[in-house]
């Protein structure tokens, strides 16, 4: 049932953009595999280790801003950038991890809050590196072709193919890290930290290593973010309002879960459109109320709660 | 060469002196019971020495080294391992995966860490729980599960805070009985415990502590009869 699933789900992937010539539906596409990456990647650190980070835009900001850097003022290849901006994500992680980890439960969620604001407002005044508020701007992106193929950067379908690919990859490593040593002890440390460090299990470490490779893949789609949009300013990328978002996508799907994300992103991604065209400027007032009633309705999330309905796995 | 030994032990919380200048040797192969009436400092004793709190100052040497500035699973690393005195099982996972992920302290492949929980848990009689979650089961068997843990990471020194506290007489026989075959594996064990019967029956020593002071040192039938000892438990007219 459940390979059944993801085979079904892998093929979706591949012919979804072919089913649609709306370019609007096309972004709509986009988006939730882009929202799936980012509450995929917060899942690895505040699903499975129950470390409820609200500084993830950091890293999305990191990514965006290095990938654009690099190209506009060292002639990098994007994807070159890109890759860097996910490295340089993680390797900003250490540090913070290194610092926000010496704190438990919401001092840390308020330590990541403070971090990711310390950083917006650098991004924000560090005019010379950054820009400021202006932003950045790329007009053109660099000439690719795949067996021959010149790739269309004006179409939406590329950028479709590019997300899916990341969105696989974050998937494949939450399901990874689920099944390895590291994921059941951040399942310990989620469950209890002193009992944790009692079994000999290092939380730090375990907690920084989960951090990094979140940031790593937040980093990545912070990359793909300012390639797709090719404009970024502080406000865009660094806003708090981004890290909320993830952590609503991995509530909303359900926690520690592979494919919580998943579910999350279509959701919220939908329900968020449907609402502002509906109800104009009061459209947040609805999705906030929305967002109540799962909480208080479903507290382990949509997909928590259908995976244990459809029993596809054992209660926990 | 002591296995352990604690040397001018002391912590300050403020301006209590909750431990003070405490010193005792553990010989490879005893039960050492600590005991003391309420609030003399037992647990704070276990919690310095498995570095979950900081000693203000003293030093603590295992197998001549020092443990001092180590975080509890360093600790646990070069052989110390701990219960709690209220039992702090992974509740939401299975007796299984709770002694597993001690086991992977040493194994780190799945499969032959779970077989070593296995074997584990059938020492403490928990192998037909194996499937239950933590959660359910009852008090006597967390407190085992608690101790299967701490066996799984393989440690030279076992210290148990409280493993009879709260159990009735016939799970108190048993636990009894599950000390002394643990020490028979070669695994040394210090316990804190306020059953008396058990811990005479079979510490080896036993050190009482009042106010975060040593006041006797030595064999379980001595130290009943220490008149410090009857006066910090029973007042002075009592002595």
């Amino acid at each position: 049932m459940k390979r059944l699933l993801t085979v079904a789900g892998i093929a979706f992937l591949l012919v979804a953009p072919l089913l649609t010539n709306n370019a609007f539906f096309q972004h709509l596409m986009i988006m939730v595999l882009f929202w799936t990456l980012l509450g995929a990647s917060w899942n690895l650190l505040g699903g499975f280790a129950g470390q409820v980070s609200f500084g993830h835009a950091t890293f999305l900001g990191i990514g965006a801003y290095t990938t654009m850097l690099f190209y506009l003022s060292l002639h990098w290849s994007p994807w070159l950038g890109m890759l860097a901006g996910g490295v340089l994500g993680a390797l900003l992680a250490l540090p913070i991890g290194l610092i926000c980890f010496r704190l438990r439960g919401p001092y840390f969620s308020l330590a990541t809050l403070a971090v990711a604001e310390i950083v917006r407002l650098v991004a924000l005044n560090w005019e010379q590196l950054t820009a400021g508020p202006v932003g950045l701007l790329i007009t053109t992106l660099p000439q690719v072709s795949i067996a021959d193929h010149a790739i269309n950067w004006e179409s939406k379908i590329p950028f479709y193919y590019l997300a899916a690919g990341l969105t696989l990859f974050a998937i494949g490593l939450t399901y990874a890290v689920s099944r390895s040593r590291l994921g059941a002890y951040l399942t310990a440390v989620r469950e209890d930290i002193d009992s944790a460090e009692a079994t000999g299990i290092d939380t730090v470490r375990a907690r920084v290593i989960a951090l990094v490779l979140s940031a790593f893949v937040v980093g990545l789609a912070g990359g793909f973010y300012a390639l797709y949009f090719r404009y970024i300013d502080p406000d865009a990328v660094f806003a708090i309002s981004l890290s909320v978002e993830m952590v609503f996508i991995a509530v909303v799907g359900g926690l520690a879960t592979t494919a919580g994300p998943i579910v999350g992103a279509i959701v919220l991604v939908t329900i968020s459109e449907i609402f502002r065209d509906r109800f104009a400027a009061g459209h947040l007032i609805f999705y906030g109320l929305f967002m109540m009633l799962v909480i208080r309705y479903l507290p382990e999330g949509i997909w928590g709660q259908l995976r244990f309905l459809l029993s596809l796995e054992r209660r926990r | 060469m002591a296995l352990l030994e604690v040397s001018g032990l002391c912590k300050d919380f403020g301006g209590l002196h909750a431990i003070s200048d405490l010193s005792f040797q553990l010989q490879h192969g005893e039960i050492l019971g600590l005991i003391g009436p309420n609030g003399a400092g037992k647990t704070t004793v276990f919690n310095l020495i498995t570095g979950f709190i900081p000693p203000t100052s003293g030093e603590v040497l295992l197998e001549a080294q020092s443990l001092l500035g180590l975080k509890p699973s360093a600790v646990v690393k070069r052989g110390i391992a701990r219960t709690f005195q209220i039992v702090k099982p992974f509740r939401n996972l299975s007796v299984l995966e709770n002694v597993t992920l001690a086991a992977f302290l040493h194994e780190a492949s799945r499969p032959r860490a779970e077989a070593k929980a296995m074997e584990t848990l059938a020492r403490v009689q928990l192998h037909n729980k194996s499937a239950v979650n933590a959660a359910d089961l009852t008090l006597g068997e967390q407190k085992r599960l608690e101790i299967a843990r701490a066996l799984a990471t393989q440690p030279k020194i076992l210290f148990l805070d409280e493993p009879m506290g709260g159990l009735n007489p016939a799970e108190v026989e048993n636990a009894c009985g599950l000390v002394r075959e643990i020490r028979q594996d070669g695994i040394t064990i210090i316990l804190v415990e306020h059953h008396m019967k058990a811990i005479m029956a079979i510490s080896n020593r036993v050190i009482v502590l009042h106010n975060g002071i040593k006041i006797a040192d030595g064999a379980p039938r001595d130290v009943v009869r220490n008149r410090e000892v009857i006066t910090a438990y029973l007042g002075k007219r009592a002595a």
